[in-house]
Parts: structure tokens; C-alpha cells; sequence
């Protein structure tokens, strides 16, 4: 077949896949009766309201020396793992503030940082393209640097954001610049499978963020610069389950929802959106003008343990509490008393649901908890 | 006769380099092509795919049903009302010093 031959075939599947995507964004259209928020209002549901005094800032951890780019708790006792543009991870503990662990980086560009379920050792990925692990419990060495006990190298660009497989230390989940997401062996250091890449459909631009299904740890989401999110089975690496097209930006940052059927994204174009994995289904649009011309890019989510708050942090200086069920923006984290003085990078939710850190680019991690007067129904 | 192409030429050599140049990246782009083609078939058959199981798929409320449902019986200790049970060490932030005055050490 001549090139021209070639190219008319080309164009020719190029208007199919086109035709095809547009009828399946009006047969969905039809399929979309409702949004959450209007659900929830047709069952007669209240609106939450907080105190400005509701949700404290209980710490303030300062030992950063660099802006705060990521954060991750343990499943238990409360320790967080801290990764900054000082080139270090702290390991706090989060209740009595005190470090356990300064770990200076052999690549000080690190982007995200990660907690292993069992507590024993952290990892962190940047701009080295490598996802590097810590044992908590080795010895420093002479001067006092903790030492690298597995390096995970293969991406062909920055690692954007790990996470362990729960319930075991021995597989990770990285995202990376080049477009893929990996999961690793730590034990072998090697590659199980790779998602998306030069031979398999996948993103089309840097994949930013990943999130493991609570409820089943078999199925992660990843979000990207191509403006999609995307389910995955790690199982098949051949192919996602299921992409989700909403976005008019990057996808900065995807978190599963608690109830694991469902996940939140958060976009530079502004808005955070709720997605069904088992309909594909957009739920819910989470968007509010901050100001006059600006739509500040979405950097960072979190859900809380019910999933009725969604906290979303902004390239602005903004971290909006939204009641993820009426759509509506209850606490500006970002505006109340002792809050931080940079903007607000990432977020966390402990284990137990009861307090949320953020990290900002002012060096500080703060914990809050909701110190107003509680009712039980 | 004015041409820039023979002024510049010495002899065959540069003809042949003119005769193979164009057939190898001929080569490439067909590859790349053909590549690309592929790619778009495999997407038109996992939209097929899509098209056929949105036949059978649920309306957005049913969704939402599940979604206020489990929301509303899960604890959460981040809310003013929430269902139960309550969980003691939900406060166990606000129990000993209030405002961190532990370790403030800055690590050099």
C-alpha cells in the first residue's frame, strides 16, 4: 500500500473513532437522569453546616526547609511521611508532633512520597525517574544518612506519584512522565507490568496521579495530562477498563472514593468531578468561582471517611470543604484562623478518618480535626 | 539552464544520496502510518465495545442511590452529625498539648 493509500485509511479511521466517541457521549448524556447534588435534593437532604471554629488546626509539624510537595499516613499510629523541596522525607509522628526519621534523598527533586502498609519502610519518586524505598528500621550510615535499600528504575521520565499496594509491602504503584503507570516487585526491583506505554492504549500525556481501590486492591485509577482519568485492572496492562472523559485540563490529582465504586479528580481546569467505575458515569461537577477572571487549577483531593467532604486544594491559596452530596462549598481551609501561609499542596486523610493533614508550600504540615460539638444520629 | 541543484552537484553521488533519501523516510513514514492505523482500529473496537454495554447500563440515579446510602451509614468524625458508633479516640487530638510544642528542631 502506498503512503497515500495509507493516509486516506488513516483519516478515514480517524472520522470512525470520532463519529463513534461522539454517539457515546450522547448515548451517556441520555443515561445522565441526574447529578448527585440533584438527588440529593429531590430526598430532601440538609445542607452541612460548620462553625468557623469546627475544624481546628491541632499541629503545625515545622522542620521542612523547602515547600511540602507530598504526604502520606500510615494505616496505624498516626505517622506521616513527608516529602519536600529540601530534598528530604521527615517521618512524623502526627500526635505528639516529634520526627522519627530525617531522610536526606540521593535525587533532591522529589515529587511524591509514599507510607508501606505495615509501617516498615517508605518510598519516593521524582525527578530521577526512579521510585526509591527506605527501611525504616536500617542503620544510618557514618553520616547519618539513611541508606537506599531498593531502587526502582525503568521509568523513562519523572515519577509523578506511588503508591503501596495495601495490605502488603512488596508491590508498588508508580505514575510517571513517560505516560505510564508501573507496578513493581520491591523484593526483585523488577517491572510486573506497565500500563499504557508505546505498544499498549493507554494516556496519551504525563500521568500525574494514582489511586488504589480501598475495597479492591486489584483496580487502580491514574489521571493525566490528556485530560482523562483512567481505570485499571492490574491484571490486564493491556488495556484500561474504562477512560473517563470530562476534564478540559490536566488531571492533577485522583482519589478513590471510600465506598470503592466510585472515584473523585481534580483538574487544572478548575473543577473536581465524581466518576462511577462500574457505569463510567460522570456523577458530579464540583466547581465554584473563587474570583473575579481566575480559575485556579485543582492540585490535591481528599476524601473524608464517608466521602461526604471532598477537600480540594488550589493552585490559589484556596482549600475548599465541599459537602460532596449538595455540591456546595461549606469551610475555606485556606481562609480560616491559624491556617497555613502558602498555598496548600497536598492533603491526607488518617486512617481512622479523624483528622486531615495538608502540606503547603510555606515548609509546614497542619492536622486538623473537627473540635466542635459533635451529634450522633 | 538555472538550477541550484546542479551548480551545487559533483558528479552521481549526490543523485544517488537524492534517489535513497526519499525511500527511507517513504519507509518510516509508512511505518508510522501503518502503526498509527492500528491504533486507531484497536480504539474503534474498544468504542464498539463501549457502545454495546452502554446498552445495558444503569441511569446515573441508581448511582446516586448506592452513593447517598453508603455515605450517610459510615462514621466520620470529620462531620457535626454523623451516625454512630462514636469512636473515643476520634478526640484524641484535642487530649494532651493542644499546640504542638514538641520537637521544632530544624534538620540542616
Amino acid at each position: 500500500m502506498s503512503v497515500a493509500e495509507l493516509k486516506e485509511k488513516h483519516a478515514a479511521a480517524t472520522e470512525t473513532v470520532n463519529n463513534l466517541r461522539e454517539r457515546l457521549k450522547q448515548r451517556r448524556q441520555q443515561l445522565l437522569d441526574t447529578d448527585v447534588a440533584g438527588y440529593a435534593r429531590s430526598q430532601g437532604k440538609s445542607p452541612l453546616t460548620f462553625g468557623p471554629t469546627d475544624l481546628l488546626c491541632c499541629r503545625t509539624l515545622q522542620g521542612h526547609t523547602g515547600k511540602v510537595y507530598s504526604l502520606d499516613w500510615t494505616p496505624e499510629r498516626n505517622r506521616i511521611v513527608s516529602a519536600s523541596q529540601d530534598g528530604r522525607l521527615i517521618v512524623w509522628n502526627a500526635l505528639t508532633s516529634q520526627k522519627t526519621h530525617a531522610i536526606k534523598l540521593p535525587c533532591a527533586w522529589v515529587m511524591t512520597c509514599a507510607f508501606s502498609p505495615a509501617g516498615q519502610s517508605v518510598a519516593c519518586g521524582g525527578l530521577d525517574s526512579m521510585c526509591s524505598i527506605f527501611n525504616l528500621n536500617s542503620q544510618t550510615d557514618r553520616d547519618g544518612n539513611l541508606p537506599v535499600s531498593k531502587t526502582l528504575s525503568g521509568h523513562k521520565g519523572y515519577v509523578s506519584c506511588c503508591q503501596y499496594v495495601p495490605d502488603e509491602d512488596i508491590h508498588i504503584i508508580t505514575s510517571s512522565g513517560d505516560q505510564t503507570c508501573v507496578l513493581w516487585d520491591i523484593t526483585t526491583g523488577l517491572r510486573t507490568s506497565v500500563f499504557g506505554g508505546e505498544f499498549q492504549s493507554g494516556h496519551t500525556a504525563d500521568v500525574l496521579s494514582v489511586s488504589i481501590n480501598g475495597s479492591n486492591s486489584r483496580m487502580f485509577v491514574s489521571g493525566s495530562c490528556d485530560a482523562t482519568a483512567r481505570l485499571w485492572d492490574s491484571r490486564v496492562a493491556s488495556r484500561a477498563v474504562r477512560t473517563f472523559h470530562g476534564h478540559e485540563g490536566d488531571v492533577n490529582t485522583v482519589k478513590f472514593f471510600p465506598d470503592g465504586n466510585r472515584f473523585g479528580t481534580g483538574s487544572d481546569d478548575g473543577t473536581c468531578r465524581l466518576f462511577d467505575i462500574r457505569t463510567g458515569h460522570q456523577l458530579q461537577v464540583y466547581y465554584q468561582q473563587h474570583g473575579d477572571n481566575e480559575v485556579p487549577h485543582v492540585t490535591s483531593i481528599a476524601f473524608s471517611i464517608s466521602g461526604r467532604l471532598l477537600f480540594a486544594g488550589y493552585s490559589n491559596g484556596d482549600c475548599y470543604v465541599w459537602d460532596t452530596l449538595l455540591a456546595k462549598v461549606v469551610l475555606n481551609l485556606g481562609s480560616v484562623q491559624n491556617s497555613h501561609e502558602g498555598r496548600i499542596t497536598c492533603l491526607g486523610l488518617s486512617a481512622d478518618g479523624s483528622a486531615l493533614c495538608t502540606g503547603s508550600s510555606d515548609t509546614n504540615l497542619k492536622i486538623w480535626a473537627f473540635g466542635g460539638h459533635r451529634r450522633v444520629i | 539552464m538555472q538550477s541550484g541543484r546542479s551548480q551545487s552537484m559533483v558528479g552521481p553521488i549526490p543523485e544517488r544520496v537524492q534517489v535513497f533519501q526519499p525511500a527511507d523516510s517513504d519507509t518510516r513514514g509508512k511505518h508510522m502510518i501503518r502503526a498509527e492505523l492500528k491504533r486507531l482500529e484497536q480504539e474503534t473496537r474498544f468504542l464498539e465495545e463501549e457502545l454495546e454495554q452502554i446498552e445495558r447500563m444503569e441511569m446515573a440515579s441508581t448511582a446516586c442511590k448506592e452513593l447517598l446510602s453508603n455515605v450517610e451509614t459510615t462514621p466520620d468524625p470529620l462531620l457535626p452529625i454523623t451516625s454512630g458508633p462514636l469512636n473515643l479516640s476520634w478526640d484524641q487530638w484535642f487530649e494532651g498539648p493542644q499546640e504542638s510544642r514538641g520537637c521544632r528542631c530544624w534538620i540542616l
